[in-house]
Parts: structure tokens; C-alpha cells; sequence
């Protein structure tokens, strides 16, 4: 099929989808909202699925706060000692953040498997958020003891605090906020091509839904083609006729069934038609990324977002959200084998990421934040850790007013006023609060915000200044 | 495959037609037709033949409860029952794996990664035990442990097939049974980190690993909120869902499961027996915790030892009012519809509670015990919305299909030997969305490939509210990588240029090549196999169009009719007709 006739069927089908989903679109009807649009800029969401020790991955470095730690974990350090001996003091990477007195004296370190991180902390390119996980309202130990804490639902299960995470609410949430986010952006038409607003490289998922805005699936080569529509002489398809019929066949063309799971395949099957034939197309007039990406599947996912990245220009988009996954953090056990091993492959795979944006000149606007299912407890188990709540994350980008810790750095022992149990940390600031910033900087406006991040408005001040 | 005495003579007819057409290259996947039956008595007059809606409802029948029927195995249901065909399939023997894996020199290590997985292609594809093995796969997504590249039980062949022995000797039994032997498997131990999981320490503060505690009360057993027994969420004053557990219970139970280790003289891994990755667990006491364990409500004193404690913790989870409508709801999502009406729910709870249905021939299923799965699954698939007409059904009634059960039912409806599935490269590991996005025992997580909760942002069933778990593995991605991975099975592209071969997957397609002249009567056998008479006018029309348009050439017409089945064969497992099961 030439090129062409693939475009304008696309261009077609695409219409048709945006018309046909019969959807409310609330955040799309509301008047005098314009968020600022201008150049262009992405947010790239990178979930740590299994829920990340951030004791483990953030760690205290001055001798007291260091010693403290050791003698909760004593069995965990031990086996990291006949294992490489990656968390010995002298091995871990010292961080020198410029709001160093914000921190009472205490310092911190990287592993020594994340030296990519650490350089990009070190030269203003990233920054740690302390403690942040879903909140509904600041909610202390106290608070919660006496039961006068709104807390959010099901707390410490993995589903459902990543569905918090990404749309504040348990497992069927609808709408999550990057989703949210790529809306408002529509809504002030960002992009000339809806359909590559909201783009995932690791599956469904919940924080790229919006109302209005559909996710887009990449796959590591680019989108695959229809066997069966490129080469159907090898069904013995050979007359034009037949091969058109073909398409509408896959189309389902002409079809409206009633049942409502056939509706969906039916429309799940032209979006991809058409949304890969565009995509594809876009692809052939951009040149490839020369930054070579970590062999695996997280850095086959960056490398489908720098490139998709580098095709904005192409399909016409001024504001994207990206969504990127890596599992098995989750170290209830053989954390000393696993993590060393997790930290370096998201190491290796952010750091190509941040020189691909390099190399294709948009350094300052992409932000990269992790994001995971909840932190874990301090104690041990023996040999790994269990749920918790808050946890650190990361932000990554030329945008980023790094080098700092942002928010409260909690204290690393147990029974403060920020933890419930075994250093399960109650977090200090909230997901909206950490998602503000991020959406600030993509153009939003303040109402807009109030929007995209409904339990905003519980919690006072702007958000960390991350970006 | 029901027994030939019991089917009146034309259906002896028809099946030593079948026979002859099997002849030619093995067609008929369930093998075992045991239709000798010598001396029999001069026939009566025929019955007049069955028609065309019988074949449907016999057809829609089997594609819920199997990995897809062939045209055999649905005649056989049109001159039986369903009664009759539920009543065979509990009765027939489990397939299991472990003891013939370990006679063909399997060992449980990396070599032999692929083993457990197609040892169940296998059973799924030409295992006689077609309902047992449903279950499996059922139980398997709710019982979730995966050997996937990346688990813990990669390259332990033998611990996976070890507990799909347990899943299929139990599929038929009771939940109470299973729970507990999923409890003493070294795959779960391993998958969810309680082997060697030892007692808290004081001095450190060192507590039991809390993953199997949350899981198995999350996952397996009672979920996260107070259930009624259609499946309703419990809410209180303020309208908000009631849990069923908090972080205590989690801590509570933990000490549980603590001493259990493989199967040797020490609790450590080391010396442990030759089988001790694919037999029981074992109690190490001295490693068992022996502080008090509290948890939802039950109080076991300290000092209580292993087995007796985790019975009580079995039996507490097992005796909870939620576990009904919480696993009867799912095992309903795997086999017949995506988000069940609350009445539909509260039937099969019921029954899940009385542990015993009665048929419509009049026997009756089950022990008459709680948590009987045999009762369970037939209140299931006898259901009244089960087995309504597909033509009339609500717009809300159905699911759709599982990646990996439609490959099977492709597999099952030409004569797959499913005994050959190692050597098909493909099959390797078919996890990725550019496969089948689905490799069965092969989750990415212990919330297995979808969530029962999943309700798919943007689509219409998202906006009426409905559950749709597998709409969480459909994308841009997976869908073009399901038509493209059945694509080149339908036309033997897997074995290459190759096609002396005899190995491997060869679809055997005699009975449609014989029809392919005529492309109505080659879409009316495809429709009946595949979407039991649901074809609407204009698909069926289109693929008529373009059936037809493959031309047969006079001169050498094998050809021009491969072409025109495999088109058709293609087409019809694209059909929304097709993916959508209803």
C-alpha cells in the first residue's frame, strides 16, 4: 500500500475515532482554559514497578546516621559485604547537594551503582524528592493514632498504590494525571495530531488516561505492521479488490455491533491501524538516534521514547507525556543479590536517555521523574524489606533546578513522628504536591492544576520548586 | 469425547467420516475417541438431523468450556449433552507433568527452561482432560506464580510443573485442599519469598517476611473489602468500601508462615533432597514463630506449632464470607463473562457454599462441601445467563477471549499435535505484545496479566462502568501482534522453507480444503467451530467476497484452496465476532 493512500486513511480513521468515543469531556468543554503551549516540552514518567527501597537507594552517609541504619540492617549488610560490598561506606557515592544546611548536618550517598544519577545530581541535571507518596492531607503519626487522619485507601498494596500514584485513586481508577495533563494540553492544541499526546513504551496504564487523550503504544522498533494487509499475496490475496477488502475486513468496516467488548476490539484494531501508519510514516523522515541504549527492556523502552521524542517536530507536538516501566523492586527477599543489579540497569538506561535528549537538543525539555508503588519498611526480614509508604524519587533533565533535596529528608532509624512501623514512612509530600511543579513547568496554568490534581488544594504552598 | 453407545447411529456415520479425514494427518486434537464399540445391535431409524442452531449453542457451549472446540468434539455435544460431556470431563483422569518430564531426562535447571511451559501447551492443546485443564489455566491467573525470564522460578521447569500438578489434581476439588498444598509448594515459597523464611528477632528487629501474609489474603483468598454474596462492595455510613484487613492483620499472619524450607536436613538451603524443589515443604520448628499470631479476628496462642498454625490460618481465611463471591467471581471472569450481573455472582456463590449442582440431567456435582470447584465450575458454565442465545444477549454480556485461547483453539480446530510445541521456536516465550502478550504461568506479576478490577480507560465499556480484565493486554501493539503471530502459524511459516518436515505445528485442514470450492459452505464450517453462528451478514459477507477472490486454478487448484482456508481461517480469528467470546 503506498504511503499516501496509508495516510489518508489514517487521517480519516482518526477523525472518526476522536468522534466516535462518546465520551464526557468535561475538562475539554470548560471555558478560559489556556495553558501555555509555546515550544516544546515532555514529561517522562519512569515507574518502578514492586515498590523501590529507598533506604537502599538514597543512603545515609555521616558516620552517626550511617551506623544508625547498619544496626537495623545488620543481616542485609552482611550480604552485601560477601556480595561486592556495595553498600561499605567507602564504595557509595557522596552527594554534595546545594541545600546542604537544609539537612542538620546529615549526609547522603548513591550506591556505587548508579554513578550516571550521581554526576547528573552532582551537575544540577537531577534532583531527590524526599518522602513524597499519596497523601490526602498532611498526616503525621500522631494524627493517625488518634484516627483523625483521612488516609488513602489501601494502603501498602501494590496495585492499588500504584493506581494512587498515577490517578489517586485504588485499583479502576479512570483518569490518571499524566493523562490529565496531555488534556489541558489538547484542550489549548498543543499538538496538530491528537492521537501522540499520551505515549506509553511498557503497556496500559492508568496515569496516561485522560478524557479526551488515548494512549499510544510504542514498541522498540517502531509500530508493526499488518502481515496480512503488506503482503497478502501470501493468502493468495492477489487482486486489488480483495486486498482492500481485506483492510476493511481487519477494520471491521461498516460494522457497528451492539455488544460493547466487540466495540472496543473493533476500535482498539483501527486505532492501531491508523495511529501506526502515522506513526510509521514519521518515523521514515526523521534519522535514527545514534546514543547507544543499554541492551533490555528498559532501555528498549527509553531508547522508543528518545526516539519518539525526536519525531515531535514531524507530528506536530508541542507537549507529550511519556510512560516507562521497569519491574522487581519488589526485595522481600535476595535484596542483596537483585538490587545492585535493578540500580545499575536504571542507571545505565537513564543516563543513555539523558544523552540522546542531548543529542537531539531537547536536554531542557524533557523532565524525567521516577515514580513507585510505595518505599519500603527499614527493618528487615532477614534478607529484604517489606511494604512501606513514602519513598525518594528522582527528577532528571536540563530543566531541572537540581543538585538539591527537595522536601523532608526523614530520619533513617525507627519510632518518629513520619513512620508507622518498622520505617514505614508516612510521606511528607504528597503526589499532587510533586506532580505540580511538573505540571507548571508543561504550561499549566494554577486553575489548571486544581484540575488535573484534584487533591491539590488540601495541602498549602506551590510544591517543591523541582523544576 | 462421549462415548459412541450413547450417540444414535447417524452420528456413527458422521464420526467414521471424521475418522477417515483424521486419517490423513492426525485432525482431531483430543485424541481418545474411543469409538470401538463392536457388536452392536441393528440401528433404530434416524433421529431427524440436528440443525443448524443445535450445532451453535453446542459450539458457543465448548468454546467457554475448553481450549476451543473442534468440529468433531461440537457433533459429539449435539448428539449428547452437556450434562453427559461435564459429567465425562470430571471424571477423566488429570494430565500431569512432573513424573513423565522427569522420565524424558528433564532436569530442573536453565537447559530445560522451556519444559514445564510445553509440556502445558501440550495439555492444553491435546490433553483429552479439556475442562480440568481449563481450570488450571483459570486457578493459574488467580493462583498466580510465574516462570517468566525474569522470576525466580526461571529455569526451575520441574517446581512449575510441580504446581500445575497441584492445580490439576485439585481443579476438581476443594479450594480448602488447594490452598493448602499451594501453601506447602516450593513455587509459591520461592515465587513469594517465604522459603527460609525465618521467625522475627527481637534483638534486631528483624520480622517475618510479610509478602505471602498480604498476598494470600489479597489475591487468593478474601481481597481487600467486605463482599455480599453477589459480589456488591460492603460500604459504611459514609459510603466508603469497608477493608477487610489492615497492616496488623498482615504483620499477624507473617508469623505464620515462617519455618517452612525444602525438603533436607537443614532449614538453610543446602544439603536438601535430590526432589526437594518439586515435592512438599517441609516445617523447620525451631524457625517457626512462636510469639502469638493475630490476625482477622483469630487469635493463635503462642507456642502453637507450624502445621497446627497454618491450618488455622487456612481454615480462618478459607471460612471467611468473602472468599464466595471473591474467587466465584473471578473463576466466572476467566470462563464466561468479563463483568457478571450481581444475580449471575450470587448463584455461583451459592453454590460455592453448598458445594454441590444439581444438573439438568439430574446428577448432582460436588461433595457437598464448601468450596467445592467441581459444583463451582458447573453453576458457572449451566448458568441461565451462560447459556442464553448470543442473539439476544445484553451488550454488556461476554469477554474477550484470551490471546493464548485463541491460538489453542486454532491449534485444537486443525489437528495440532501439541506434543510438538518445542519445536516451535515461537512458543518459546510468547509473553511480548508482539506475540500473544500472554504466556501462560508466565505473569509479569503476582497480580497476574490483568487485574479482575481492570475497567479500560477510554473504551466504551470503560464508560459503562464494566470490568474487562484482558482489555488491559489489548493496545496498538498487541493487536497487530496477535493477527501477525497467528498469521504465520495459519500458513506454516514457523517451520520455514522447510515444508518436508513432519515436525512441529502442521495444521491439518482436509475437512475445509474439501469445501473450499464452495466459500459458503467452508464460512458456515468456520462459523460454527469458531463463533457458533455469530457472524454477522456483513463480515460474513466481506470474507465471502474475499474468500472467493482467491482463485482456483483449474490446472493446479491445491493451491488456490490453501489459499482460500488460510484467508478464511485468518479471518475468522480477527473477527470481533471471533475475540469477543459471548
Amino acid at each position: 500500500m503506498s504511503l499516501s493512500r496509508r495516510h489518508f486513511l489514517a487521517r480519516a480513521g482518526a477523525m472518526g475515532m476522536l468522534g466516535a468515543s462518546g465520551l464526557s469531556s468535561s475538562l475539554i468543554s470548560m471555558p478560559a482554559l489556556a495553558a501555555d503551549t509555546t515550544g516544546y516540552k515532555a514529561i517522562v514518567c519512569l515507574f518502578l514497578f514492586g515498590g523501590m527501597d529507598s533506604y537502599d537507594a538514597v543512603l545515609p552517609y555521616d558516620q552517626a546516621s550511617y551506623d544508625t541504619f547498619a544496626a537495623i540492617r545488620p543481616s542485609l549488610l552482611n550480604q552485601y559485604a560477601s556480595n561486592g560490598a556495595t553498600r561499605d561506606p567507602s564504595t557509595l557515592l557522596r552527594l554534595n547537594p546545594d541545600n546542604a544546611s537544609d539537612l542538620g548536618g546529615r549526609q547522603f550517598a548513591l550506591p556505587p551503582e548508579m554513578p550516571g544519577l550521581h554526576a547528573a545530581f552532582e551537575s544540577g541535571n537531577a534532583a531527590i524528592m524526599a518522602n513524597v507518596g499519596p497523601l490526602l492531607e498532611p498526616t503525621t503519626r500522631s494524627t493517625i493514632e488518634a484516627d483523625t487522619a483521612r488516609l488513602p485507601r489501601q494502603l501498602f498494596s501494590h496495585n492499588d498504590q500504584q493506581s494512587t500514584w498515577m490517578a489517586s485513586a485504588p485499583e479502576g481508577a479512570q483518569f490518571g494525571w499524566g493523562g490529565r495533563f496531555a488534556d489541558l494540553a489538547l484542550a489549548s492544541n498543543a499538538n496538530s495530531n491528537p492521537l501522540f499526546t499520551a505515549m506509553s513504551a511498557q503497556g496500559n496504564t492508568v496515569w496516561l488516561s485522560g478524557e479526551q487523550a488515548q494512549q499510544y503504544q510504542l514498541s522498540p522498533d517502531g509500530p508493526p505492521e499488518l502481515l496480512a494487509l503488506q503482503y497478502p499475496p501470501f493468502f493468495g490475496v492477489t487482486q486489488a479488490e480483495a486486498s482492500a477488502a481485506l483492510e476493511a475486513h481487519f477494520r471491521n468496516q461498516g460494522v457497528s455491533a451492539s455488544n460493547l467488548f466487540e466495540r472496543d476490539v473493533t476500535n482498539a484494531m483501527r486505532r492501531a491501524l491508523d495511529s501506526n501508519a502515522q506513526y510509521a510514516e514519521a518515523r521514515e523522515q526523521i534519522a535514527p538516534i545514534t546514543t547507544q541504549f543499554p541492551r533490555g527492556r528498559l532501555g528498549d523502552q527509553l531508547r522508543a521514547i528518545a526516539e519518539s521524542i525526536s519525531l515531535r517536530g514531524v507530528l506536530g507536538a508541542s507537549r507529550q507525556v511519556y510512560f516507562a516501566a521497569t519491574g522487581g523492586f519488589d526485595t522481600h527477599s535476595a535484596q542483596a543479590t537483585d538490587m545492585p543489579g535493578l540500580q545499575g540497569r536504571l542507571d545505565a538506561a537513564i543516563t543513555a536517555f539523558t544523552a540522546a535528549m542531548a543529542e537531539i537538543g531537547a536536554s531542557n525539555d524533557v523532565t524525567l521523574f521516577t515514580a513507585s508503588d510505595f518505599g519500603r519498611t527499614l527493618s528487615i526480614n532477614g534478607d529484604g524489606t517489606d511494604h512501606g509508604w513514602g519513598g525518594h524519587q528522582f527528577v532528571i533533565g536540563g530543566a531541572v533546578n537540581g543538585r538539591r533535596i527537595y522536601g523532608q529528608m526523614p530520619e533513617y532509624e525507627l519510632g518518629h513522628e513520619q513512620e508507622i512501623g518498622n520505617g514505614r514512612l508516612i510521606p511528607t509530600t504528597s503526589v499532587e504536591q510533586f506532580a505540580a511543579p511538573l505540571g507548571r513547568w508543561f504550561g499549566l496554568s494554577e486553575s489548571e492544576l486544581n484540575l488535573a490534581l484534584p487533591g491539590l488544594s488540601n495541602f498549602s504552598g506551590s510544591g517543591p520548586g523541582v523544576v | 469425547m462421549i462415548h459412541s453407545s450413547l450417540r444414535p447411529v447417524l452420528k456413527i456415520a458422521l464420526l467414521a467420516l471424521t475418522l477417515t479425514l483424521a486419517a490423513c494427518g492426525g485432525g482431531g486434537g483430543s485424541g481418545g475417541s474411543g469409538s470401538s464399540g463392536g457388536g452392536t445391535p441393528p440401528p433404530p431409524p434416524p433421529p431427524p438431523p440436528p440443525s443448524g442452531q443445535e450445532y451453535n449453542a453446542a459450539s458457543k457451549f465448548l468454546n467457554q468450556a475448553t481450549f476451543g472446540p473442534t468440529y468433531t468434539e461440537i457433533e459429539d455435544l449435539v448428539y449428547g449433552s452437556e450434562s453427559l460431556w461435564l459429567r465425562n470431563q470430571f471424571d477423566m483422569a488429570p494430565t500431569l507433568h512432573v513424573d513423565a518430564l522427569i522420565a524424558a531426562g528433564v532436569a530442573n535447571d536453565f537447559e530445560s527452561f522451556r519444559a514445564a511451559s510445553d509440556s502445558y501447551w501440550a495439555a492444553m492443546i491435546s490433553g483429552d482432560d479439556q475442562l480440568r485443564q481449563r481450570m488450571v489455566y483459570a486457578l493459574s491467573q488467580i493462583l498466580v506464580i510465574s516462570e517468566g525470564q525474569t522470576s525466580v522460578l526461571a529455569g526451575l521447569p520441574l517446581t512449575t510443573a510441580h504446581y500445575m500438578d497441584i492445580l490439576s489434581r485439585n481443579a476438581f476439588g476443594n479450594y480448602r485442599d488447594l490452598l493448602e498444598e499451594v501453601t506447602y509448594s516450593p513455587a509459591m515459597a520461592a515465587y513469594l519469598t517465604y522459603l527460609y523464611n525465618a521467625k522475627g528477632d527481637m534483638e534486631t528487629g528483624r520480622v517475618p517476611d510479610e509478602n505471602y501474609a498480604r498476598e494470600i489474603m489479597q489475591l487468593f483468598t478474601i481481597g481487600l473489602v467486605e463482599l455480599r454474596m453477589d459480589g456488591s462492595v460492603v460500604t459504611d455510613g459514609q459510603g466508603q468500601p469497608i477493608e477487610t484487613y489492615d497492616n496488623t492483620d498482615v504483620t499477624g499472619l507473617a508469623r505464620v508462615f515462617t519455618g517452612l524450607g525444602l525438603n533436607g536436613p537443614n532449614f538453610w538451603p543446602g544439603d536438601t533432597a535430590p526432589d526437594a524443589t518439586y515435592t512438599p515443604l517441609e516445617i523447620f520448628e525451631f524457625f517457626h514463630s512462636d510469639l502469638e499470631k493475630s490476625f482477622l479476628g483469630t487469635t493463635i496462642p503462642a507456642g502453637t506449632r507450624a502445621s497446627t498454625s497454618i491450618d488455622t490460618a487456612l481454615d480462618t481465611l478459607f471460612n471467611h464470607p468473602n472468599l464466595a463471591p471473591f474467587i466465584s467471581r473471578q473463576l466466572i471472569q476467566r470462563f464466561t463473562t468479563s463483568a457478571p450481573s450481581p444475580a449471575y455472582i450470587n448463584r455461583v456463590a451459592n453454590v460455592f457454599e453448598t458445594g454441590s449442582y444439581r444438573l439438568p440431567d439430574g446428577t448432582v456435582v460436588g461433595e457437598g462441601q464448601r468450596g467445592d470447584l467441581a459444583a463451582t465450575l458447573a453453576a458457572i458454565l449451566m448458568d441461565s445467563e451462560a447459556r442464553q442465545d448470543p442473539a439476544t444477549s445484553p451488550n454488556d454480556w461476554g469477554k474477550v477471549r484470551e490471546p493464548v485461547l485463541r491460538f489453542t483453539h486454532w491449534a485444537r480446530a486443525f489437528g495440532i499435535d501439541g506434543t510438538q510445541a518445542w519445536r516451535e521456536d515461537y512458543l518459546w516465550d510468547t509473553s511480548s505484545s508482539g506475540s500473544l502478550g500472554q504466556h501462560p504461568f508466565r505473569a509479569p506479576s503476582v497480580f497476574n496479566f490483568y487485574r479482575p478490577g481492570y475497567v479500560a480507560p477510554g473504551t466504551e465499556t470503560g464508560a459503562a462502568g464494566l470490568t474487562a480484565p484482558e482489555l488491559q493486554i489489548v493496545n496498538e501493539a498487541s493487536v497487530i501482534g496477535f493477527a501477525n503471530f497467528i498469521s504465520v502459524f495459519i500458513t506454516g511459516e514457523t517451520w520455514g522453507d522447510n515444508r518436508t518436515d513432519t515436525l512441529g505445528f502442521h495444521a491439518d485442514y482436509t475437512a475445509e480444503l474439501d469445501i473450499a470450492d464452495d466459500p459458503d459452505a467452508l464460512l458456515d464450517r468456520l462459523d460454527t467451530i469458531f463463533t457458533y453462528g455469530t457472524l454477522t451478514t456483513a463480515t460474513r459477507e466481506r470474507m465471502r467476497e474475499i474468500i472467493a477472490g482467491v482463485p482456483i486454478d483449474a490446472q493446479s487448484p491445491a493451491e488456490g484452496r490453501l489459499g482460500r482456508v488460510q484467508i478464511g481461517v485468518l479471518m475468522i480469528l480477527t473477527a470481533p465476532e471471533y475475540t469477543v467470546l459471548r
